[in-house]
């Protein structure tokens, strides 16, 4: 059993080590490539946003990440490291399914995924989807302490306590929201992946939710990885970004410096293009459209809709080139040594 | 026309049951009252959050919806005693652009078929020859042209492209009133603006006015001309966009402003973080300002009795902080 911990040095908690895998469709032949070859290490204590257009692969990327692997989608290659504490590094991928389910899901690594609002269980009350968290993680906890720990969370969470006799349908689509977030964050975790925490609910709550994020982040000291393609989001959260463009992270760095001096082509088009606070001159879009998965294009993804493109760009896939201490990005401007 | 009001929207209210048979009633919309002008043309920004209403207001714009109380007048007849050829004319002058593109069309038929057919049917126009050059100019408008759409279904288009598309439909008829609804949420960043801009030139260069419904106060800000801000059915402010952004009054419009996450990594220590709340029907239920229990504001009648319409500074708002 020890042979599946692994040692890894420094002190991240989680690392992914190139990783790649997509969706096949089957008897078709067709491969949608949705991650290629994307590594990232999460220390603790931080923010990570991924950032990127719908079908970039940003939520396959938290699906793997979370080792929850299911045809359609495979992955062909890769490592997912998690920090289990004094034995090392355990794969989420390879490692044996019963320990990752009790020991690292849901109290190491947790998870808010994108349709939370579908994740609850119909049949049964707010509570007792508590206290089945508490006892599938051979948790010894009186109804009581459960009773006393969803009065808490409810109330940072703006829920009425009444909810946790409701069952889920008798609440709005906000209210399931923030109680997956409450299940979520139950176990303490020290690493929670949040696949757009706040997509269908409107300007104040997500400012609500978001708030008590991170607050809560500040208070325990754990990591969060943010995924979502609202880059107001991530203005708002994160420390460190990596922006994806069709399955690639094509920039990866401190989240100040993307902002304010990106690298990337793709990512300075981007920043140009979103519309801050007050501001009303004309912006121009990006040209095109990102490329379809099944059949990207050759050499770099983005030469298509690049007003830099080279020659080099539309047959080699450009490597990822390390600009100074943790910022990385893929882009043949700055793999020939000039900009 | 009288004085270049367009649209005239009056003390319009709607009510909508809930609770076992639906027999109890709340008014998803009370008492509101706008004006549009059409010369000069302008972009209308309605704002509110989930359950504020505005899809409500826009439906029944469109006649979706009829009103409990209150009139809607446009070039000086009341929309909701139009006779078949006043409906017909309706259609021709107010045309609306809808959030999802991809609902909007019909996925199984060809999408140059779809706009052949709302030429015909809001055009009066008998054979498809005579479509072609009003069709091809509307798209050509938004970017596009009618040979590289000819023949595909909606599944080859992106979502930009195919929202391009619904906006082309919706000026075949050249309206002299548009309404969007959240016609970019549904969108990429990078496709967002080019959409935007195009609304801009419906109104520059088609002269048609536009009312934008939107939760995105950033967007809001560039598009709009004027801004009104619905808060549970209530129109708390209203005004031009310059005003109202720079100074809001109402403490809804302030909390609204404060909440706007912008793309830029310097506002982040400017946002001051705000307390979860959940939205219950008694909210809309509530005898006076509905906003009373969020607002940090709020005196003790604040609760009991309607803010009054208060005019300051070319703008109208309802909160008792400005009564005199």
């Amino acid at each position: 059993m020890a042979s599946q911990y692994i040692h890894v040095t420094g002190s991240p908690i989680l690392v992914a080590e190139d990783v790649d895998g997509g969706y096949t469709v089957p008897n078709r032949g067709i491969f949608i490539h949705a991650v290629d070859g994307v590594s990232l290490t999460l220390g603790s204590n931080e923010v990570l946003g991924i950032a990127g257009e719908s079908g970039c692969g940003k939520s396959t990327l938290a699906k793997i990440i979370y080792g929850a692997v299911e045809p359609p989608l495979i992955v062909r290659r890769g490592k997912v490291l998690i920090d289990a504490g004094d034995r090392g590094f355990i794969d989420m991928l390879t490692g044996d399914r019963e320990v990752v389910r009790k020991e690292i899901m849901w109290k190491t690594l947790s998870y808010i995924p994108q349709n939370s609002m579908n994740v609850l269980n119909p049949m049964k009350r707010v509570r007792d989807h508590f206290i089945e968290t508490f006892k599938f993680h051979g948790i010894e906890i009186s109804k009581k302490d459960v009773v006393s720990y969803i009065r808490e969370v409810f109330n940072s969470v703006g829920l009425p306590i009444d909810a946790i006799n409701a069952y889920p349908h008798q609440l709005s689509g906000g209210m399931r929201q923030r109680i997956v977030i409450a299940l979520a964050l139950m176990l303490k975790p020290r690493v929670v992946l949040a696949d757009e925490p706040t997509t269908a609910v409107d300007v104040v709550t997500q400012l609500g939710i978001l708030s008590f994020l991170k607050e809560w982040q500040r208070e325990t000291r754990c990591s969060i990885v943010v995924i979502s393609h609202d880059m107001g989001v991530h203005a708002y959260m994160d420390d460190r970004i990596a922006i994806m463009y069709a399955g690639n992270i094509v920039e990866y760095g401190d989240a100040e410096k993307v902002f304010t001096e990106p690298l990337h082509p793709y990512t300075r088009l981007l920043i140009e293009s979103l519309i801050k606070k007050g501001e009303r001159t004309i912006k121009k879009g990006i040209l095109g459209s990102p490329p379809n998965l099944a059949n990207p294009p050759p050499g770099c993804r983005f030469h298509p809709r690049c007003p830099y493109a080279m020659d080099v760009c539309r047959r080699e896939q450009p490597p990822e080139t390390r600009i100074g201490d943790n910022y990385r990005v893929r882009c043949w401007l700055y793999s020939y040594g000039k900009r | 026309m009288d004085g270049g009001i367009l649209l005239k929207v009056d003390n319009v209210t709607k009510q909508f049951g809930y609770g076992l048979l639906g027999l109890r009633k709340f008014k998803a919309l009370s008492s509101v009252s706008f004006e549009l002008t059409s010369e000069p043309p302008k972009i209308l920004v309605i704002i509110g959050e989930t359950g504020s209403g505005k899809s409500t207001l826009l439906k029944l714009i469109l006649r979706m919806l009829v009103p409990d109380g209150g009139t809607i007048i446009y070039r000086g007849r009341d929309i909701f005693r139009l006779d078949r050829e006043g409906v017909k004319w309706y259609r021709r002058e107010v045309q609306a652009v809808f959030q999802d593109p991809y609902e909007s069309f019909n996925p199984i038929r060809r999408i140059d078929t779809y706009l052949y057919d709302s030429a015909k049917f809001l055009l009066n126009i008998g054979r498809r020859e005579e479509a072609v050059s009003i069709i091809d100019e509307a798209l050509r408008f938004v970017g596009l042209d009618l040979e590289r759409i000819k023949g595909k279904s909606i599944k080859e288009f992106s979502g930009g492209e195919l929202q391009r598309i619904s906006i082309a439909r919706a000026i075949l008829s050249k309206p002299h009133l548009l309404l969007a609804d959240e016609p970019v949420s549904m969108l990429d960043a990078s496709l967002r603006v080019s959409v935007l801009n195009t609304f801009r030139e419906i109104r520059d260069k088609l002269g048609s006015s536009i009312i934008y419904v939107t939760h995105d106060l950033a967007t809001a800000y560039y598009i709009g001309d004027d801004i009104a801000v619905l808060y549970r059915g209530v129109l708390v402010e209203r005004g031009p966009m310059d005003v109202v952004y720079s100074e809001p009054l109402h403490p809804y419009t302030k909390m609204l402003l404060n909440s706007i996450l912008e793309p830029d990594i310097g506002a982040r220590k400017r946002i001051k973080p705000v307390k979860l709340s959940s939205i219950e029907i008694s909210e809309f239920l509530a005898p006076g300002c509905k906003f009373a229990n969020r607002c940090p504001y709020a005196k003790p009648e604040c609760g009991s009795r309607e803010p009054p319409a208060i005019d300051i500074d070319k703008r109208t708002v309802l909160c008792w902080l400005y009564a005199k």
